[in-house]
C-alpha cells in the first residue's frame, strides 16, 4: 500500500526538530535495481567479480543511492513538491548487508520572495554510527 | 612509476584546458520521465511515497499526478548501459579527463559531493535535456584515499520547451589509490590502509644521487674538473663552472652540526617524534637526516655519528645516522 501524502505546517516547526528516522538494509539487489533505475552502470556497484578484481571487499552502493535514501525521508517529511534544494557529501562508501538510517534535524526558517522555507542539516549511518553521507537541504513548508 | 615534475606539467596544462568549457553538445535523456523508470527507482530505496507510485492518490497532491522523486534528477539524462564503453573511447570531456588521469596513473575515482536544485518537479512525459560545464580540476591533493585530482562539474536540466528543472554540481576525486592491494587482503575499505613514507620527488639534478643511495652508498656531488664537493646536488659546479658532475661515496662519519625534535604535524606513515639531524660530514659537506637509536633528550651538537644506507619497510632506501658508541 501506498503511503498517504505528508505536508509540513511552517507553524509547528522548531530548530531541533527531527524528521521520523528511517532505517534501510542494504542489498545487492537494491543496487542492482538502483543501477537499472539511475543508469549508473559502473560495475564497482553491481559486478562483484569485478569489484573484487578492482582491490575491493565487495560491491557499495551508488552514492546518489544513499542520497535517495536520505531524500525518501526529507520528501516523505516535506510533503511532496517541497524539496528545492539538496547538498551532500560522500564520507564513506556503503556495503551490502549494512542498516542504514536517516537523520534529519531542523537548523532554522524563514521567509523568502518565494514562500516559507525551512532548511534541515541531515546524515545517513550504518548500524555502527559510522557516517555514509552529510548535508543540508531546504524545503518549503505551508 | 611516479610522474617526473615535467611530465606532471603536462598532465596538469592538459587538464586546465577543459575547465569552463561544456563536455559536449547538450544530451537528451534516452526516454522521456516515465512510470516504469520512477517504479524501479523507488524499489531501490523502499521509497513507497504515494506521490511517486499511486496516480489516484496523486491525483489530490500539488500536481494533480504522479511526479519523479526529486533526487532522480540526474537519472533521466545518464548514459546507462552505453557508460562501460565510455571508460576505453570517452565521448564528452568528463570521460577524457578520466581517460588522462587513468593513463597516468590515477586509475581509481570516487564521487565526494553533490548539490542538485530543483526548479520544478519532474512529470511523466517530461523530456530531459543536461548541458554540463567543467567548473575546475583542483592542484594535485593527498587524501587519505590516496593523491589524486578534484574535478567540480555544473550539470543544468531543461525540459522540452526549454525551461529550467533544475541543476546539479558533482565533485569527483581521480586518484592514485594509497594501498589498495593491501585494503583488499585486510577487507578493509582502501582509506583504511597504513600509508607508506612519502616518496623523495626526482629531478633532473636529484635523481643521480637517489640512484647512488640505491647502491647502499651516502653520495656526496663531486665536480669532475675542480674535486669541489656539493649537496644539495646541482647541474654546475659553483666554483670552476664546469657542467661535469659526478658522485664520491662518503665514509658516513660525520657529527651534529644543528637538530630539531619534531613531534608535530604527525604525518601517517612516519615513527614520532622524529630526530631530524644536519649532519656535518668529515667530507665538509652538510646533509640533512634522520638521527635513529637516540633519546630526544640525549641528542647534542657536536655529537659523533655514523651514517648508512637502510631500507624500510616500503623497500625505500634512505641514509640515516646513529651515534657512535
Amino acid at each position: 500500500m501506498a503511503k498517504p501524502i505528508a505536508k509540513l505546517r511552517y507553524d509547528d516547526i522548531s530548530e531541533g526538530d527531527e524528521a521520523p528516522v528511517l532505517h534501510h538494509e542494504l542489498t545487492r539487489t537494491d543496487l542492482v535495481v538502483y543501477a537499472g533505475a539511475s543508469g549508473d552502470m559502473n560495475p564497482m556497484h553491481t559486478d562483484e567479480v569485478a569489484a573484487k578484481a578492482a582491490g575491493l571487499p565487495s560491491v557499495f552502493g551508488h552514492g546518489m543511492l544513499s542520497m535517495g535514501i536520505l531524500g525518501r525521508a526529507l520528501t516523505d517529511w516535506a510533503g511532496v513538491g517541497n524539496l528545492k534544494a539538496f547538498r551532500t557529501r560522500f564520507t564513506k562508501q556503503t556495503w551490502p548487508g549494512e542498516t542504514l538510517t536517516t537523520r534529519i534535524v531542523v537548523t532554522g526558517k524563514g521567509q523568502v520572495e518565494e514562500g516559507k522555507r525551512v532548511s534541515v542539516d541531515l546524515t545517513l549511518s550504518n548500524q555502527d554510527g559510522e557516517v555514509k553521507l552529510d548535508g543540508s537541504a531546504i524545503v518549503a513548508a505551508a | 612509476m611516479p610522474l617526473t615534475p615535467d611530465q606532471k606539467k603536462e598532465l596538469e596544462a592538459k587538464l586546465q584546458e577543459f575547465v569552463g568549457k561544456p563536455i559536449g553538445p547538450p544530451k537528451a535523456g534516452r526516454d522521456a520521465v516515465n512510470e516504469p523508470m520512477i517504479r524501479a527507482w523507488c524499489d531501490a530505496m523502499g521509497d513507497a511515497n504515494a506521490a511517486y507510485l499511486d496516480p489516484e492518490a496523486a491525483k489530490a497532491s500539488l500536481h494533480e499526478g504522479i511526479v519523479a522523486q526529486p533526487t532522480m534528477l540526474q537519472a533521466w539524462t545518464m548514459d546507462g548501459f552505453e557508460m562501460h564503453k565510455g571508460y576505453d573511447e570517452p565521448v564528452n570531456g568528463v570521460q577524457r579527463i578520466h581517460k588522462l588521469l587513468t593513463e597516468h596513473g590515477y586509475t581509481s575515482v570516487v564521487a565526494t559531493n553533490t548539490e542538485q536544485g530543483y526548479t520544478r518537479y519532474l512529470v511523466p512525459g517530461d523530456e530531459v535535456t543536461e548541458e554540463t560545464v567543467i567548473e575546475s580540476v583542483s592542484e594535485e591533493k593527498a587524501t587519505a584515499l590516496g593523491i589524486g585530482y578534484f574535478i567540480d562539474t555544473r550539470t543544468r536540466y531543461t525540459d522540452q520547451n526549454g525551461d529550467e528543472l533544475g541543476w546539479m554540481t558533482f565533485r569527483v576525486l581521480k586518484f592514485i589509490p594509497a594501498q589498495q592491494t593491501a585494503a583488499a587482503d585486510s577487507g578493509e575499505t582502501a582509506a583504511a590502509a597504513a600509508p607508506a613514507r612519502i616518496k623523495a620527488p626526482m629531478g633532473h639534478d636529484n635523481a643521480p644521487w637517489w640512484n647512488e643511495v640505491e647502491q647502499g652508498k651516502i653520495p656526496i656531488q663531486t665536480c669532475n674538473q675542480c674535486g669541489k664537493l656539493f649537496h644539495p646536488p646541482r647541474p654546475m659546479c659553483g666554483e670552476c663552472g664546469a657542467m661535469d658532475m659526478g658522485y664520491i661515496a662518503a665514509s658516513g662519519k660525520g657529527t651534529v652540526h644543528t637538530f630539531t625534535v619534531m613531534h608535530h604535524p604527525q604525518f601517517p606513515g612516519y615513527d614520532f617524534p622524529i630526530l631530524a639531524v644536519l649532519i656535518d660530514l668529515e667530507e665538509g659537506t652538510r646533509l640533512m637526516s634522520n638521527l635513529l637509536g637516540c633519546k630526544p633528550e640525549d641528542v647534542h651538537i657536536g655529537m659523533a655519528v655514523q651514517g648508512s644506507v637502510e631500507e624500510g619497510d616500503d623497500g625505500m632506501k634512505l641514509p640515516v645516522f646513529r651515534p657512535v658508541a
